[in-house]
């Protein structure tokens, strides 16, 4: 009897189950118009989640737009996303799926960047073209040509904008001692690259440069040893959690350099709407910002003032829209679907998108593009080249309100 | 009567080998190899896991010795890509050599530390992969593209795979029959008992380990080249681990057949819930299936139904 | 060396292995008395933290109070797991290994019920206080810090005065001692796991919301929390709850000693290593002998 109802109940369970399955498959699409199908995987579960789902909702809005405007090459786009579960292995066979079984018409960029650099791979040799963020310079080095990085997210260039800026203020007022604190991992290791040639040439003094793993759970003796060492500039070149982890101790230490410099955490949403005031005055750099005075971003910055109530398009929801503009212009410019025909028009062509103007090398790669940006008053301001400046930058910066 | 499963094994292997030749997509090949190199994770833990009760947290750790194994290699004598997936068996000579070193002191640990002890070398193998720029650093290593068409070059990932399942799966089935396989039975059993019959426990509590290492030591060799760029975050990745030890007691430990059912179909699942539904509810449903499947069949697949069998 | 480099880490070393140490009480105390190894602790750990969160961001209540108001609401969300989930795998013929199964797909399922509610975006705990300090001469205690070590120490000690002075507490450690021989006596087993499964995971919630003061957190930080649960209970042995508390200090005061005088790149490996070479020479914990 027990067994009996044990196995009804399983029995049950099984099928409940399958038809939750049914129930969330996405309809088959009708053959009206014949989509152009764009295909991939994002980490949207799972470690990188938050930003997977950003690059989804920038792609996501651009098709949204082509599709009112009648579509690619007549046609309308549609996606075909997986959620790699932030799991590289996955991100290949995703994409080896979305390229041979769904036999999609062009590919979309992933994240992060190590899952970029496996998939570059994969997209070379099924000669697809693969507009992504790559996964810094090493990665468009490897000799691939139907990679861009349109634009890229970039290390080695990430931190250029800031330097520059640094250089314009009065030799006496620069910082004179460093305290540089690296995740250790590629985005932290490419970050390096121009605080090495930068601190040389500007005489600063490099007195602590050590690298940590991830997780750092506490910063305390990060910002000890910075102050103690009377270092006046601090790096800070990782993520979210790290940075956070060292900003909230540099406060709670009072340790008042006169410029602290964040990776890429402080690009995140969450940086100013979690850390609010005491998130404020890091420097950073960018690729894309809602206020460069590029056609979109305009519209983007409405689009997403009005559907997530943030004041500017987040970096990553950028990077998934941009990415697409030069996957369209790439295919209006060749006409056609065929992979190599849009490789090569983006080869020999300008692109114009929100993050400007690009034209690509042998690498795949745009001229070197950096905006130094810092949070002034709960928002990230473009700060340099002077053209493009948004808010005058602080500096040095102010001592913690507490 | 004995020859039936063996004939049966037999035809199975046959088919696996000859789906290449009627040329399917190569997402049906990589998916293939996934799920070939999961049932080795799954059943080579199992000989120190599953047979002897030693359940091992860090068995990603000879996953990923392998993989970086074999890229260094690759690297340092410039191997072109045959050598290059030759190099895969030297890579989990070396996976089982640093088995032996570990093995000796852990393995007389018992119970939830030897799983602890283990979880922790995993942790230290990575990170000093990522702090030691000799042994593969935090950047990664890329390796060369094998200069054939796609389809070909993953047939033949797909293939060696194979080979390598197949190897394993019969180690596995003879371990499982031979006097190594009753003495690690008695060592899950009780220790001390096994002791006092004058089974050398610790001798082959290493053996068990070292041959446990082995197989995913190559397999992490073959991953690495299937991916073509590998990080210490991809084969080191505490998930791999788990994901093993699930696998293998889902489907039922200490069984031959327990841990290939369960990585086969926990790999299928993944996949296909990937496929049909939308990200977070996947995962849900990935959920509840462990859930489900726990209370209903406690001691795994495999030993419901052999229970069930032998109710009748 | 610097001294006060050296005592300062020292100090949140401590701190935050203490913040461990109440996350993991609750974990040791399910896997010793009732050999369920419970995966998804960390997660109802961090289900704290986030409705603490909210709490704190909606209505402005400080997570102290939080501490206290989810301990009953995750005791009765926990009441529920284990008459549904939990109660039918302690019937397994190998308890440990079918109880990480099942609370493995609920860590899953939590963690995925998270991000749905709370989206995947990573949250940090901010009250007024958090980046404020209380500075003794030359060292800072960080309020984060003392918070989570005063919920600690009150949270650790709850459950230890529950398990000494309290009828229900000694029914545990005896059903957990002599299992045939409570039952006897009228212990009635179930109602005892019951009470022991969801004390642990209030305690939990505590720890989750301590931790969040510390870090940012996101729905799968609990995989990481994870991590330190099961270095805690084994260092500190198995359904000790004094020992826990210790080896939360040791631990801190690992990381504490090798953030002061190691390249901070090392110190994640030293403190794994040397919890290796641990295990290797006290299998048993810390204050064990034998098995």
């Amino acid at each position: 009897m027990q067994g009996n109802r044990r196995k009804g109940i399983s029995l049950f369970a099984a099928v409940a189950v399958l038809c939750g399955l049914l129930l969330t498959a996405p309809g088959a699409a009708i053959g009206a118009g014949k989509p152009i199908v764009i295909g991939g995987s994002l980490p949207l579960t799972g470690e990188f989640a938050e930003t997977g789902l950003w690059i989804e909702r920038g792609m996501r809005y651009w098709a949204e737009e082509v599709n009112a405007k009648g579509g690619l090459l007549g046609r309308p786009v549609e996606f075909k996303i997986y959620d790699d579960q932030s799991n590289v292995g996955k991100a290949v066979t995703f994409a080896e799926k979305a390229i041979t079984v769904d036999k999609v018409d062009l590919l979309f960029g992933g994240y992060p960047g190590t899952a970029a650099r496996a998939v570059m791979a994969v997209a070379e040799k099924h000669r697809r073209v693969y507009v992504s963020m790559g996964g810094h310079m090493k990665s468009f080095q490897q000799g691939y040509t139907y990679s861009f990085g349109a634009p890229p997210l970039m290390g080695e260039w990430w931190y250029e904008g800031f330097f520059q800026w640094l250089n314009t203020v009065p030799a006496d007022q620069r910082p004179k001692r460093a305290a540089v604190y690296t995740i250790n991992n590629p985005v932290g290791l490419s970050l390096q690259d121009s605080i090495n040639r930068w601190t040389k040439y500007l005489k600063i003094d490099v007195v602590i440069n050590e690298k940590y793993n991830s997780p750092l759970t506490d910063a305390t003796s990060l910002i000890v040893k910075a102050k103690q060492m009377n270092c006046d500039i601090l790096f800070s070149n990782g993520f979210f959690p790290d940075g956070v982890t060292t900003v909230k101790a540099a406060k709670a230490l009072d340790y008042n350099p006169k410029a602290i410099v964040q990776g890429i955490g402080s690009v995140v949403p969450a940086w100013v709407k979690e850390l609010g005031k005491d998130g404020d005055y890091v420097f950073s750099g960018t690729v894309l910002h809602g206020m460069l005075n590029y056609p979109g971003n305009d519209k983007l910055n409405a689009y997403v003032k009005k559907r997530y109530k943030l004041p500017a398009y987040p970096l990553y929801f950028g990077f998934g829209y941009v990415w697409m503009q030069t996957l369209q212009q790439g295919v209006n410019g060749a006409k056609s679907l065929d992979q190599t025909k849009i490789r090569d028009w983006l080869k020999t062509h300008q692109v114009d998108t929100i993050a400007g103007p690009m034209t690509f090398d042998k690498y795949g790669l745009p001229a070197p593009i950096n905006f130094a940006t810092q949070i002034i008053d709960g928002k990230a301001e473009l700060i340099f080249p002077k053209n493009i400046r948004t808010k005058e930058p602080v500096y040095p910066k102010p001592a913690w309100k507490k | 009567m004995k020859k039936a499963p063996l004939i049966a094994a037999a035809i199975v292997v046959v088919m696996l080998a000859a789906f290449p030749f009627l040329s399917p997509e190569v997402y049906y090949l990589s998916f293939m190899f996934s799920v070939f190199m999961y049932v080795i994770l799954a059943s080579s833990w199992n000989l120190i896991g599953g047979y002897a009760g030693y359940l091992s947290f860090g068995h990603a750790a000879f996953f990923g010795i392998g993989a970086f194994a074999t890229a260094k290699m690759a690297a340092l004598f410039e191997l072109p890509p045959v050598l290059t997936i030759l190099a895969a068996i030297p890579a989990g000579a070396i996976a089982a050599l640093v088995a032996i070193v570990i093995g000796y002191p852990c393995l007389k640990i018992r119970g939830p530390y030897f799983a602890v002890v283990t979880l922790c070398f995993a942790f230290v193998v990575d990170l000093a992969v990522k702090n030691i720029e000799w042994l593969g650093g935090a950047e990664g290593i890329w390796m060369r593209i094998m200069d054939v068409q796609e389809k070909l070059s993953r047939s033949i990932m797909y293939e060696v795979m194979l080979i390598l399942m197949v190897a394993t799966l019969a180690v596995a089935w003879w371990v499982g029959r031979s006097r190594l396989g009753a003495g690690l039975r008695a060592v899950r059993a009780d220790e001390e008992v096994a002791e006092t019959m004058a089974i050398p426990t610790a001798n082959i509590k290493i053996q068990a380990f070292v041959l446990s290492a082995f197989f995913p030591g190559v397999a992490g060799g073959l991953f690495a080249y299937y991916l073509t760029y590998i990080h210490p975050d991809v084969v080191f990745s505490i998930n791999i681990s788990i994901l093993i030890v699930l696998m293998a007691m889902f489907g039922g430990g200490g069984t031959w057949l327990g841990p290939i059912i369960g990585a086969v179909i926990l790999t299928m699942v993944n996949e296909g819930l990937s496929t049909f539904a939308r990200a977070e509810i996947a995962r849900i449903i990935y959920g509840t299936l462990f859930i489900v499947v726990t209370i209903f069949m406690p001691d795994g697949i495999l030993h419901f139904f052999l229970k069930r069998n032998r109710g009748r | 060396m610097d001294a006060v480099l050296v005592i300062q880490s020292l100090i949140s070393g401590i701190m935050i292995g203490m913040v461990y140490a109440l996350l993991s009480v609750g974990f040791s105390l399910t896997w010793g008395v009732m050999h369920v190894i419970h995966i998804s602790h960390a997660a109802f750990g961090l289900l704290g933290a986030y409705l603490a969160y909210s709490l704190l961001t909606i209505y402005g209540i400080d997570p102290v109070v939080s501490a206290a108001a989810s301990a009953p609401l995750l005791f009765i969300l926990a009441c529920g797991v284990y008459r549904l989930l939990i109660k039918p795998v302690t019937k397994a013929k190998e308890v440990i290994v079918a109880s990480m199964i099942l609370t493995f797909g609920l860590a899953i399922i939590l963690e995925n019920i998270m991000a749905l509610i709370w989206k995947a975006d990573p949250r940090i705990m901010t009250p007024a206080y958090a980046s404020g300090a209380l500075i003794l001469g030359p060292f800072y205690f960080q309020h984060p810090h003392l918070v989570g070590f005063a919920l600690s120490i009150a949270g650790i000690a709850a459950v230890y005065f529950f398990l000494k002075k309290t009828y229900t507490g000694m029914a545990v450690r005896a059903a957990w001692q002599q299992p045939e021989a409570a039952q006897l006596y009228g212990v009635n087993l179930y109602r005892i796991s019951m009470i022991t499964f969801a004390l642990a995971v209030s305690t939990a919630g505590a720890g989750g919301i301590s931790l969040a003061l510390l870090n940012s957190f996101e729905p799968h930080s609990h995989n990481l929390w994870l991590i330190y649960l099961f270095l805690v209970v084994i260092v500190g042995g198995v359904g000790d709850i004094v020992g826990t508390a210790l080896a939360g200090l040791i631990i801190g005061t690992i990381t504490g000693l090798s953030m002061a005088f190691l390249p901070f790149q090392w110190v994640n490996l030293v403190t794994f290593g040397f919890l290796m070479v641990f295990l290797i020479f006290r299998p048993h914990g810390l204050f064990k002998q034998g098995a």
